[in-house]
């Protein structure tokens, strides 16, 4: 945003969507609101789900855009639109938040029973009543749903939720327990998310298919985006991990899988030396030892190469 | 005011740049608050890599009597460095958030600094002399021989080179959940609020180990948040009033006599939504950016994101007045979500006082600020005179500024022919914004951040 500090000028095709704001009720301008309507919902979107920040993102900002998205949604389920809107809230299972959950008991340090000053300001009477901050931070900290991510430069694809109220109370009390989503919401918001995959551009409306029966019959809009308030790190933290788990856990399993090797270099359980001398035999094309594990290696390179992809996609 | 040369209109002049020339902004360079100490001698910015630069200005020189003192260099130092929070894997900006002096009560200078989490209390102090004469000790440091010392002195303090030392006295942490937005000092001196997003802390500023909370919104449910904090101040007279302005465009004033947490309002300030500008970005055009009371007390004003709107604290439904910032902008907004410049928070200022203003406030026992100032984008800023109702747009710019040369007022073309001079909305450079002003709290001078600028201005001296 802070570049060169260049003019800037409005796209020619955004003329159509400004200007003053037309009431749904005008006849022809209805498409037009609709589809001003439409640009917001998609913009607001791939705002709270394309933004992969280093620090946490601005809660206000978080709760605004939310606040945007609900918004249309009410209006479109006032409108009775018979096509439930896809909202990103894909659910993916999580067990790392679960790990990250664990990691909270650390603050309980800080829950120090408040011992309040004699000589407190005079303008404090009711301070024997007054909470310390100390005891607020035991606060969940965030396991909001992360975005299910095909590819760095995909925007995750919008998954279904139920609106049922039974349902989202039962919710509730779990992620009062443990944040992370249900097996069973997961499961369900894979599917959705599987079968929307396919259109991930695509504004919306696709009945998806493998929901569990507790869904009603009629469809119903979602309720977006819940817990994603603490969005902040699950989401860069898990995808860090992810990629950070496909990294090693191929390189490791793949030097430690020498069967072919551990013949050739000894015992099977020296794991150290074989990484170091396999890592040469890759890097060394005229090596003079037979190159057994050469499917292995070729493998290793595929795979290799597919994680640097990756990485250099993100 | 629109330099028509009228007896009690300002006019505005350049008078000093500070900061990088280039176009090319090092991230760490952006000013993220500029704020004055309480005689105005003392001005203190700080910036995005967690630096604070404190300008002191001259003493006025008596043979030049057309311009007051200039600001110069007198502290920088490091408030805070970037964190990193395991946890959640994310890192804690170092970016201070606000500044705000205390008053002086001895010859060293002290400021509370914040980023998103860590409050400081900074101690500012000159040494000017040293001591010199020790009779162990050489003037370089060196230990003298014991045996070479014949005679005995007394070591005597010596004029020195100045020095300005800045010192961490006391660092409150471990309060804030969320990001902190907002710090103000009680008229009582001793203590301090600090406000996140979601909870308000009162601290006692010896104490370290210890906050209050006396406002939490946070829901049971995060999923039912609507609603953030978005600042808090002291009432400047009434040590236990304090309001906060929200995200929905409300403010609430809070007596902390009522009841030890403030959750409950004393007054919510309000104005219903004007049902012909209603758009999709109604409540986000309404999120209050800042709030800041009149000198007096009386008044409150408060900046959201297209207008400057004076409160009344005896009137809750609706303001005194409304000033509009860049009405023009409301037939952009959509852009403008998307590029997120409808979440740039502007801040606002009151003018100091002067003697005109005094001298006002007497006639009309009506002791409110009078002129209002506030940013908006291609580093232009506006002036509200609540007087005259007249308003001015100013630019802070190297190329047409020399020193005591008065500002040409700017003037944008919302639509339609643009005449000469004018900038059409479309030209403007929305990174080039002004976020952070102040007033001088007793001279008309101001000093306006741009990104990476600071600008002083005065008005003209005859």
């Amino acid at each position: 945003m802070l570049g060169k500090g260049g003019k800037r000028k409005f796209d020619e095709h955004e003329d159509g969507l400004e200007g003053k704001v037309v009431s749904p009720t005008d006849g022809p301008s209805k498409v037009s609101y609709t589809l001003q309507r439409q640009t917001i919902f998609n913009i607001s979107l791939m705002k709270l789900y394309n933004h992969r920040p280093l620090t946490e993102p601005s809660l206000q900002k978080t709760v605004l855009i939310n606040n945007m998205l609900r918004r249309i949604q009410e209006e479109l389920k006032q409108e009775g639109s018979l096509r439930p809107m896809f909202v990103a809230a894909s659910q993916p299972a999580d067990p790392l938040s679960d790990n990250f959950r664990e990691a909270q008991p650390a603050f309980s340090h800080l829950a120090s029973p408040p011992l309040l000053p004699a000589d407190f300001v005079s303008t404090m009477p009711l301070e024997s009543c007054l909470t310390p901050a100390s005891l607020l931070e035991d606060d969940t900290f965030c396991t909001s749903p992360a975005v299910q991510h095909d590819g760095p430069t995909k925007p995750p694809p919008p998954a279904l939720q139920p609106v049922k109220d039974s349902f989202s109370s039962a919710l509730d009390e779990i992620e009062e327990l443990c944040p992370a989503p249900t097996s069973a919401e997961a499961v369900a918001a894979e599917s959705a998310a599987d079968d929307s995959k396919a259109q991930p551009s695509e504004s919306n409306i696709h009945k998806p298919e493998g929901l569990p029966e507790s869904r009603t019959a009629e469809p119903k809009l979602m309720d977006p985006l819940p817990g994603n308030f603490e969005i902040t790190a699950s989401t860069g933290f898990l995808t860090d991990l992810t990629l950070d788990d496909i990294l090693f856990a191929d390189i490791d399993t793949s030097m430690y899988d020498f069967d072919p090797c551990t013949s050739a270099t000894g015992a099977a359980s020296k794991m150290a030396p074989v990484s170091a001398d396999e890592l040469l035999k890759t890097l060394a094309p005229y090596s003079s030892q037979p190159v057994t594990p050469n499917q292995p290696f070729k493998m290793d390179l595929t795979e290799l190469d597919h994680i640097m992809e990756v990485l250099v996609g993100s | 005011f629109l330099g028509a040369g009228g007896g009690n209109d300002i006019q505005w002049c350049f008078s000093q740049v500070k900061g990088a020339v280039d176009d090319d902004v090092a991230e760490a360079d952006i000013i993220s608050t500029v704020e004055f100490n309480h005689s105005g001698e003392l001005l203190a910015t700080g910036d995005k890599g967690g630096r604070v630069v404190i300008f002191q200005q001259e003493q006025e020189n008596k043979t030049q009597s057309h311009s007051r003192g200039e600001y110069n260099v007198y502290s920088t130092f490091q408030s805070h460095e970037p964190e990193f929070d395991y946890l959640k894997s994310l890192e804690i900006e170092e970016k201070i958030n606000k500044i705000r002096w205390l008053p002086q009560k001895n010859a060293a200078q002290f400021l509370l600094s914040t980023n998103d989490k860590t409050i400081k209390l900074w101690k500012i102090s000159e040494r000017d002399k040293r001591p010199e004469g020790y009779n162990l000790k050489e003037e370089d440091g060196r230990y003298r021989d014991p045996t070479t010392v014949t005679t005995l002195r007394v070591p005597v303090f010596r004029p020195m080179d100045l020095m300005v030392e800045a010192s961490p006295r006391r660092i409150f942490a471990n309060a804030h959940t969320y990001h902190i937005n907002s710090i103000s000092i009680n008229s009582d001196y001793e203590t301090y609020l600090s406000a996140d997003d979601l909870r308000i802390n009162l601290w006692h500023l010896e104490i370290t180990d210890r906050s209050f909370n006396i406002v939490d919104i946070k829901p049971a449910n995060m999923e039912e948040l609507t609603e953030v904090i978005t600042a808090a101040e002291f009432h400047p007279n009434s040590c236990s009033t304090f309001v906060y302005s929200s995200s929905k465009g409300t403010i609430r004033l809070c007596d902390m006599r009522a009841s030890a947490l403030c959750d409950r309002h004393s007054k919510l300030f309000e104005e219903p939504e004007d049902p012909s500008n209603r758009s999709f970005f109604s409540e986000i055009i309404s999120s209050i950016s800042d709030v800041k009371f009149s000198h007096s007390g009386r008044y409150m004003m408060t900046r959201d994101y297209l207008s400057v709107k004076i409160w009344d604290l005896n009137m809750e439904n609706r303001p005194v007045e409304t000033y509009q910032v860049h009405e023009y902008l409301r037939s952009k907004l959509c852009s403008l979500y998307e590029n997120d410049c409808i979440f740039d928070k502007f801040e606002c200022c009151w003018n100091g006082s002067d003697r005109q203003v005094e001298f006002l406030s007497l006639c009309t026992s009506d002791l409110s600020k009078l002129i209002v100032m506030t940013g908006s984008y291609n580093n232009f800023f506006r002036m509200f005179d609540r007087n005259t109702k007249r308003d001015i747009t100013l630019e802070a710019s190297r190329e047409n500024n020399k020193p005591r040369t008065v500002l040409k007022p700017r003037k944008v073309c919302a639509s339609g022919k643009r005449k000469k001079d004018e900038i059409s909305v479309d030209s403007l450079d929305f990174n080039k914004k002004i976020l952070h002003t102040a007033w001088h709290p007793k001279e008309n001078i101001i000093a306006v951040a741009t990104t990476n600028n600071l600008y002083i201005f005065q008005d003209k001296m005859n």
